[in-house]
């Protein structure tokens, strides 16, 4: 009986697992300075609430505009930034500890008692130094994909003496991810995270910030920008039209608001860069076509007043140009089509095993 | 020693169709892969050169650049390769319309094509005033869609060799499962005379297109492979009437029921349609608006489709 199916069975069809990654730079210029064109840069959209501030690598009114990550400042309730004499002048004092507590309480979680725990420098949340004023970058999912490859996480900063003379590019401060690949940790609620270096290896106690892989968020210590008590050490320099600069990043995360700090992080910041990981998984059919099979066509054009055009007498050998490759339900509704790069001819003399991945 | 050839074994990657994605989001266990086929839309089989040297005969056809699958369900597949046929075959079945009588096509040329009237002032303007629905008296090619029992019109399709050097078909080739598909929206498929019911659709996809299943088994009222019209001077009668040349394998039939939303609402025809130009019986032109669908068969067994015009008409 002619038939033009094929039922696939069990061995005809298999599942595997892939990872794709892709390299993900993000430049400085791009983050303050490209779009820098009035008061305010156009690729930075700000909130009534004040809590954070997205960055976009282009004018976000813009249809082409792309999230690229949010940003935002926060210390915890013990911090000495958070205490009486502090808030007194502080700025957004309870917004700042609310984002921290925040992101702690998801990144970090709550100890046996309820309370949310603090970031924790190396990672061992049974003691040792927390990172009580930081730094909050949510990479977008767009940009992260399922998760950040371990071990590509790196972040240039600029810290130089002051705001309009910042280090040289030669002694930028580098934050990577140092053997992240092999002692990345698994304690936290969000599964997992590295810690993040500034010197050329991982060392103990060491640790500057975290990278949390599959939130696709980096933690980092405000102490980073830690330096000489300079005046103009650290502000926005001039972005969204006015000039407010401090002495210390202490200075600026008591006084400055969470979207001013914001803004000084990102006229410190150099680059960023990391290779995003998407997990993909696929079905394989494999389509076998022996010999015997799908040596004639349907196609209107092999007929000529019924005859085969592609035979002169019943002796030839039939055959037939394959371009594409349907796969059906039992109903025979058409589920997913693959196509060829070339038609491929299939005649009696050959067999074909077309492998068709479908993606998920 | 050599390498192995392994150009047999080759990786495509597939992208869902519309309906598959709809499918897998309904997530009920109806997106499920159970069967292949193989398809060669984009070939034009005339350009296999019989006459060159064997190692160039397809050559044209080999460079023939091939498209990017479309998502639509209905566009990608056409035409598909058949299997389970033995070598020495010179002649293939088709699939052609029958184009006489009670289903004759209402036009000539490029322009003939089935009608179907939508609802009852349509049908009484085409007849003509004082008669009533009842009557008869439509022209060919033009389907009562609203009283469906009161026309003999219907679309016939005939299977087999349409060359008259071959009067036998071999049973491996005889359809006895044709598949049709239709815009939902529009109407839905009857039989070809006796009940006005409605076929229930096998499925209707994301796009509203009804796929229908005819099986002589099961519906014989649609699909006949009566014995009778099998061509063999020795053993049987040929059908008096058929659409192929030589030998007959089967026939499907049926007639159009428009749908109630077209029957009662202009919408359909304002977004899509256009005002007709020709006159359809005493229906003038300008006075109606039309859409223009088409109807697919296409055989199970070898994979053959055609594509009938058919144009809804409503008289604005």
């Amino acid at each position: 009986m002619a038939s033009t199916f094929k039922p696939l069975n069990q061995n005809d069809i298999t599942t595997v697992r892939d990872m794709l990654h892709e390299a993900i730079p993000i430049t400085g210029t791009i983050v303050s300075g490209t779009y820098n064109t009035g008061p305010t840069d156009h690729n930075i959209k700000n909130y009534e609430t004040g809590l954070f501030q997205s960055v976009f690598d282009y004018p976000y009114l813009s249809s082409s505009a792309n999230h690229i990550f949010d940003l935002t400042v926060g210390y915890s309730n013990v911090s000495s930034l958070s205490a009486s004499a502090m808030v007194a002048g502080g700025t957004q004092t309870n917004k700042k500890i609310n984002m921290y507590n925040e992101m702690a309480q998801i990144l970090a979680g709550f100890d046996e008692t309820g309370s949310v725990r603090r970031f924790d420098r190396d990672g061992d949340l049974t003691g040792g130094a927390k990172l009580d004023e930081v730094f909050i970058v949510n990479f977008a999912r767009l940009l992260t994909k399922d998760e950040i490859k371990k071990q590509s996480f790196s972040m240039t900063l600029l810290t130089g003496s002051t705001v309009s003379t910042p280090s040289l590019v030669s002694s930028n401060l580098l934050i990577q991810d140092h053997g992240a690949q092999t002692s990345y940790k698994v304690n936290s609620p969000v599964g997992e995270y590295g810690i993040l270096y500034t010197g050329s290896a991982a060392l103990a106690g060491s640790g500057v910030g975290l990278i949390y892989y599959q939130a696709g968020i980096c933690v980092l210590t405000a102490s980073v920008f830690d330096g000489p008590a300079v005046a103009d050490y650290i502000g926005n320099n001039g972005a969204g039209g006015e000039t407010v600069n401090y002495t210390t990043v202490d200075d600026m995360l008591i006084s400055g608001s969470i979207s001013g700090s914001c803004d000084a992080f990102r006229n410190r910041l150099d680059n960023i860069s990391f290779n995003n990981t998407t997990e993909i998984n696929s079905t394989i059919y494999f389509c076998r076509a022996n010999f015997n099979e799908y040596n004639y066509s349907s196609n209107p054009t092999y007929l000529s007043q019924s005859q085969i055009v592609v035979k002169t007498s019943p002796n030839e050998l039939p055959r037939a140009f394959v371009t594409s490759v349907g796969l059906y339900s039992a109903d025979n509704e058409l589920l997913a089509v693959a196509k060829l790069s070339a038609p491929l001819q299939k005649d009696p003399t050959d067999e074909l095993i077309l492998r068709v991945r479908l993606d998920y | 020693m050599a390498f192995l050839d392994n150009s047999g074994d080759i990786i495509l990657d597939a992208v869902l169709t519309d309906t598959g994605r709809m499918r897998l989001a309904k997530g009920d266990g109806t997106f499920r892969i159970e069967k292949f086929a193989l398809g060669d839309d984009e070939i034009d089989y005339a350009r296999y050169d019989v006459n060159a040297a064997t190692s160039i005969k397809g050559l044209t056809v080999l460079q023939t650049p091939v498209l990017e699958a479309f998502a639509n369900n209905v566009g990608s597949m056409k035409y598909k390769l058949m299997s389970g046929l033995n070598n020495n075959l010179l002649y293939l079945p088709i699939i052609k319309l029958f184009e006489s009588g009670d289903s004759a096509r209402f036009g000539s040329g490029d322009s003939a094509k089935f009608i179907v009237l939508v609802d009852n002032t349509t049908v009484l303007s085409v007849i003509g005033s004082g008669a009533g629905a009842a009557a008869s008296g439509l022209p060919g090619g033009v389907l009562n869609g609203i009283f469906t029992g009161e026309s003999t019109h219907l679309i016939r399709a005939d299977q087999g060799i349409d060359n008259n050097k071959v009067l036998t078909i071999s049973p491996e080739l005889r359809e006895t499962q044709y598949m049709v598909k239709m815009d939902n929206r529009f109407g839905s498929l009857i039989p070809p005379q006796g009940s006005t019911t409605p076929a229930q659709p096998a499925f209707i996809d994301d796009d509203s297109i009804a796929t229908y299943i005819l099986t002589s088994a099961t519906d014989s009222g649609y699909v006949n492979v009566d014995p009778n019209f099998l061509i063999n001077p020795t053993q049987g009668s040929q059908p008096t009437g058929k659409a192929v040349a030589g030998a007959f394998g089967s026939r499907v039939a049926f007639r159009i029921k428009a749908s109630t939303s077209v029957a009662t609402s202009d919408h359909l025809f304002t977004v899509l349609g256009n005002v007709g130009t020709e006159t359809i019986g005493s229906l003038a032109s300008g006075n109606y608006r039309y859409v223009d669908t088409i109807v697919n068969i296409s055989g199970e067994t070898t994979g053959y489709s055609i594509d009938i015009p058919l144009r809804y008409v409503k008289q604005t």
